[in-house]
C-alpha cells in the first residue's frame, strides 16, 4: 500500500514540475483552422476564447493581446478608447501586465504560442528588440502618411536604424515640481540662480532641502550633461562619459548634490511629499503621490532653466508606445493594423491627458482645451524643445550602471571627477565589448 | 531474487534522481552547453558553438578586481563567521540558563528575523536603519549631537554595515541550532564538574564546547557557504539599479554579476558561472577535506 501511495505521489510531484513545460489547452494554436494564438495567461475572458477560432474574415471578435509592464490605470484608458473605436471592426485589444516585460519578450519574443501579438514599453529597449529580431516596423502595417500628426521627436525616438519599430502613444519628461506654499518669490530662470536659493534655504541638519533630485541617477542629471554638450552615449554607441563637456557637467552638478539630501528615489519623494523639500524633479510618476499628500503644487519646464553656457536643461525624453511581434505579422496583420491606425488618431492621446496626465504624442491632441489648459502636459510640451530622445541603441542597457557608479563616486563618495571618469569610461566600454 | 535485490534500490531511487536531475543537473548541463556558445543579443536565435572563446574571456575577466573580490569574500566569510559563531553560542547558553524565565518567548521573537523574507529585511535596514535623513542609526547620532554619516557611500563603513545586517538575518539559524545541541548535553557532565570545583569557564571550555563541536559542524559549513556566496545583501544594500550608494565593495559573487549579467551575453555570462562554480566546488572540497582531518 505504502508503495502504491509513494508512486502516485511521485508521479504527482514530477507531473506537476513539467506541468510549466507544455502548453496548456487554451493556448494551443490550431493550424487547420487558422485560429490566432491567444495569450499565455489561463484565464481568458468567454469572448476571447471565442476568438481564438475566429478571424475577421469570419466576422468574429479577433483579440490582439497586448503585454506592459506600467500603469494600469493608463492602459485601461487605450484598452477602452480603442475597444470603443474598434467595435464595429471586430477587433479588441487585451492589456496583460507582465512584471519585468523585457526579460518576459526575451523568452517568448519568438513564441507565438505563448507570446503576446504586440507590447507596450519605453522606447530605450528598441535598439535591444530589434537586434533580437523578434520585431515587425509598424511601417509594414500603416504608412508614413498616418502619423503626419505625430511630434517628430516621438516618431525619431521609435526609430532604430532608419526603421520604425515602435507607434508612439504618449511621451515623459523630467519636471520642476515645487510646492506653492514653501516657494519663496519667483522660480529662478537661470541654474545659477537656482544654486544660490538652494544654499540660502537648505538646512540639512533640520532636514529641509530647497530641492531634491536623485543627483547620483543618470537619468536625472543627464539634463545638465545634455545641456553642458555631453552624453552618456552616442548614437555610435560610443561611451562619452569622460570627455570634457561631460566631466564639467559632473562637476557643476555635484555642487547641487551637495545640497539634495541622500538623493535615492524613496529619500526624495519622502521629504518632498512631507513638505520637508521645496521642490522636486521628477516625472508625471510622482504626480499621483504628491497629490494623495495634499501638495499645493506647481510645475515649470526644465526647458526653462539656463545653464552657465546659456543652454537650457535638456532632459532625456522617454516615449512610450506599441511595438508589433513579427510572428504576429503573418497571423493577425489586419487586426494590428486597425488597432495602430487607431492609436494614431488624437482620441486615445486625449482620453489618456484628462484621465492620466499623459503628454500625448499626437500633435492634434494639444487642441482640445482639456488638454491645453493641463500644467503639467504642457509644460512637458514645452520640454520637447530643448529635451532629447534617450538613445535607443541596445548599449544603452549596459551604460546606466558605469554612469551611475561615476556620479555616485563623485558625488557620494567623494571622488575625483577625471580619475573616476577615466575609470568609468573603461568598465563602460568594457561592458559593451562584452555584449558581443 | 538476485535481480530483485540488485535493482530494488535503484526502483526506489529512481523518482528521486528524476527530481534531482530536472531541477539540479539540467540547469548545470544547459549552462555548460551555453557556455559554448555565442548566444547573446546579435545571435538571439542564431547562436552556434564558438569553442572555448568564453571560457578564455571570462578567465581574463580574472583581473586585479577580481582579486580584491576573492579577498573581500574571504575576509567577509570569515569575520561574520566567527562573529554567528560566538554571538550565538552565548545567546543559546543564555537562553539555556536554568533559571531564565520566559525561554520560549525570547526564542521564538529571535526567530523573526529569519522568518522574514530576506529582500524585505534588507531594504527595511537601507531605508529604516541606514538612510542618512530618516534612518534610526543617524536620528540616534543627532540625539547625542553627532553628524549625520553617509553609511553606505564608502567601502568600509558600508561592509560593516552589511555586516551588521547579516549578523541579525543568520543569527536566528545558528542560536537554533546552538540551542538544540546544547540541550543534547547530559546534565550529569556539569554536576560532575561542579563537584570537582569548575567554574562558568571551564565547564564551558571542557564540557559544553566539546560536546557541541561536533553537532554543530554541518550547520557551520552550510552558513560558511551560504556567507560565502552572499549576494542580496552587498547588492540590494549598495549597488541597487538607480541607488548605488558609492561604495564598491565587491565579493565574488557581485562581481561577477557585475562583469558579466548585465550584458545580455548569456554565452559569456555562462562561462562565467562555470568558472565560480568550479571554484565553490574546489574550495568545497578543500574545506570538507579539512574537517575531515580534524574529525579524525
Amino acid at each position: 500500500m505504502k508503495r502504491v501511495i509513494s508512486s502516485i505521489l511521485c508521479g504527482i510531484m514530477v507531473t506537476g514540475l513539467l506541468a510549466g513545460c507544455g502548453n496548456s489547452a487554451g493556448t494551443t494554436k490550431s493550424t487547420q483552422t487558422g485560429s490566432q494564438k491567444e495569450s499565455s495567461t489561463k484565464s481568458e475572458s468567454a469572448s476571447a476564447t471565442e476568438s481564438k477560432a475566429g478571424t475577421t474574415t469570419s466576422g468574429k471578435m479577433q483579440t490582439v493581446t497586448i503585454w506592459h509592464d506600467g500603469d494600469e490605470s493608463i492602459m485601461n484608458t487605450i484598452e477602452t478608447q480603442v475597444n470603443t473605436d474598434l467595435k464595429a471592426k471586430n477587433v479588441e485589444v487585451k492589456f496583460e501586465k507582465k512584471s519585468g516585460l523585457t526579460d518576459q519578450l526575451k523568452l517568448y519574443g519568438n513564441d507565438e504560442a505563448n507570446g503576446p501579438d504586440m507590447y507596450f514599453y519605453a522606447h530605450d529597449s528598441l535598439g535591444s528588440f530589434a537586434e533580437m529580431n523578434i520585431l515587425a516596423p509598424v511601417t509594414d502595417f500603416i504608412s508614413t502618411k498616418d502619423e503626419t500628426d505625430m511630434i517628430p521627436m516621438t516618431t525619431e525616438a521609435c526609430t532604430y536604424k532608419e526603421k520604425q519599430y515602435m507607434l508612439p502613444v504618449y511621451y515623459e519628461t523630467l519636471l520642476f515640481v515645487y510646492n506653492k506654499d514653501l516657494w519663496q518669490g519667483d522660480i529662478p530662470a537661470s541654474t545659477d540662480d537656482l544654486l544660490s536659493y538652494m544654499k540660502a534655504h537648505t538646512d540639512e541638519k533640520a532636514g529641509t532641502y530647497a530641492l531634491v533630485n536623485q543627483h547620483s541617477t543618470a537619468y536625472n542629471v543627464a539634463p545638465v550633461i545634455n545641456g553642458f554638450g555631453g552624453y552618456i552615449i552616442d548614437k555610435n554607441a560610443n561611451p562619452g562619459l569622460n570627455t570634457k563637456e561631460t566631466k564639467e557637467a559632473i562637476t557643476y552638478n555635484q555642487k547641487f548634490a551637495a545640497l539634495e539630501g541622500a538623493g535615492d528615489y524613496d529619500t526624495c519623494n519622502t521629504l518632498f511629499n512631507g513638505k520637508k523639500a521645496q521642490a522636486i524633479i521628477g516625472g508625471p510618476w510622482l504626480m499621483s503621490g504628491i497629490k494623495q499628500a495634499g501638495i499645493n503644487y506647481g510645475i515649470k519646464s526644465l526647458a526653462d532653466f539656463k545653464l552657465p553656457n546659456g543652454n537650457a536643461l535638456k532632459p532625456y525624453s522617454g516615449v512610450q508606445g506599441v511595438g508589433v511581434l513579427k510572428y504576429a505579422e503573418k497571423s493577425k496583420k489586419e487586426a494590428i493594423t486597425e488597432v495602430l491606425k487607431d492609436l494614431c488618431n488624437e482620441k486615445v492621446g486625449i482620453a489618456l491627458a484628462k484621465e492620466s496626465n499623459c503628454a500625448p504624442a499626437n500633435q492634434k491632441a494639444y487642441s482640445n482645451a482639456d488638454v491645453s489648459s493641463n500644467e503639467m502636459i504642457m509644460a512637458m510640451k514645452e520640454t520637447t524643445k530643448s529635451a532629447v530622445p534617450m538613445p535607443n541603441i541596445p548599449q544603452t542597457s549596459v551604460m546606466w550602471t558605469p554612469a551611475e557608479a561615476l556620479l555616485a563616486a563623485v558625488n557620494k563618495s567623494g571622488e575625483d571627477v577625471n580619475k573616476a571618469a577615466d575609470d568609468y569610461q573603461k568598465q563602460a566600454k568594457q561592458a559593451i565589448a562584452d555584449m558581443q | 531474487m538476485n535481480w530483485k535485490r540488485k535493482y530494488q534500490p535503484w526502483k526506489h531511487t529512481i523518482p528521486a534522481f528524476i527530481l534531482i536531475g530536472a531541477i539540479i543537473i539540467f540547469p548545470i548541463v544547459y549552462t555548460l552547453y551555453i557556455s559554448f556558445t555565442n548566444m547573446n543579443l546579435y545571435h538571439w536565435d542564431n547562436y552556434g558553438f564558438v569553442g572555448f572563446r568564453n571560457y578564455i574571456r571570462a578567465l581574463f575577466k580574472v583581473d586585479s578586481g577580481f582579486i580584491e573580490a576573492i579577498g573581500t569574500t574571504f575576509l567577509w566569510t570569515f569575520l561574520n563567521m566567527v562573529l554567528q559563531i560566538v554571538i550565538a553560542f552565548f545567546i543559546a547558553l543564555g537562553l539555556n540558563a536554568p533559571k531564565l524565565k520566559l525561554a520560549r518567548v525570547y526564542k521564538t521573537l529571535l526567530m523573526f528575523p529569519w522568518a522574514m523574507p530576506a529582500y524585505v529585511s534588507i531594504l527595511l535596514w537601507k531605508v529604516g536603519i541606514y538612510n542618512t535623513d530618516f534612518g534610526l542609526a543617524n536620528k540616534l547620532l543627532s540625539w547625542f549631537g553627532i553628524s549625520k554619516i553617509d553609511y553606505l557611500s564608502k567601502n568600509v563603513p558600508a561592509f560593516l554595515s552589511c555586516m551588521v545586517l547579516n549578523l541579525w538575518m543568520a543569527l536566528p539559524f545558528m542560536i537554533m541550532m546552538f540551542d538544540g545541541a546544547l540541550q543534547s548535553i547530559d546534565q550529569s557532565y556539569y554536576e560532575s564538574a561542579k563537584m570537582d570545583g569548575a567554574g562558568f569557564w571551564v565547564k564551558t571550555l571542557k564540557i559544553t564546547v566539546p560536546s557541541v563541536k561536533n553537532i554543530m559542524m554541518p550547520a557551520v559549513l552550510m552558513t560558511t557557504f551560504t556567507t560565502f556566496k552572499q549576494f542580496d545583501i552587498i547588492y540590494l544594500l549598495t549597488q541597487q539599479k538607480g541607488a548605488l550608494t558609492g561604495a564598491t565593495l565587491q565579493t565574488i559573487i557581485t562581481y561577477v554579476h557585475q562583469k558579466a549579467f548585465v550584458s545580455n551575453n548569456y554565452g559569456l555570462s555562462s562561462a562565467v558561472s562555470i568558472v565560480v562554480f568550479v571554484l565553490i566546488i574546489l574550495i568545497s572540497l578543500f574545506l570538507n577535506k579539512g574537517l575531515k582531518e580534524e574529525a579524525l
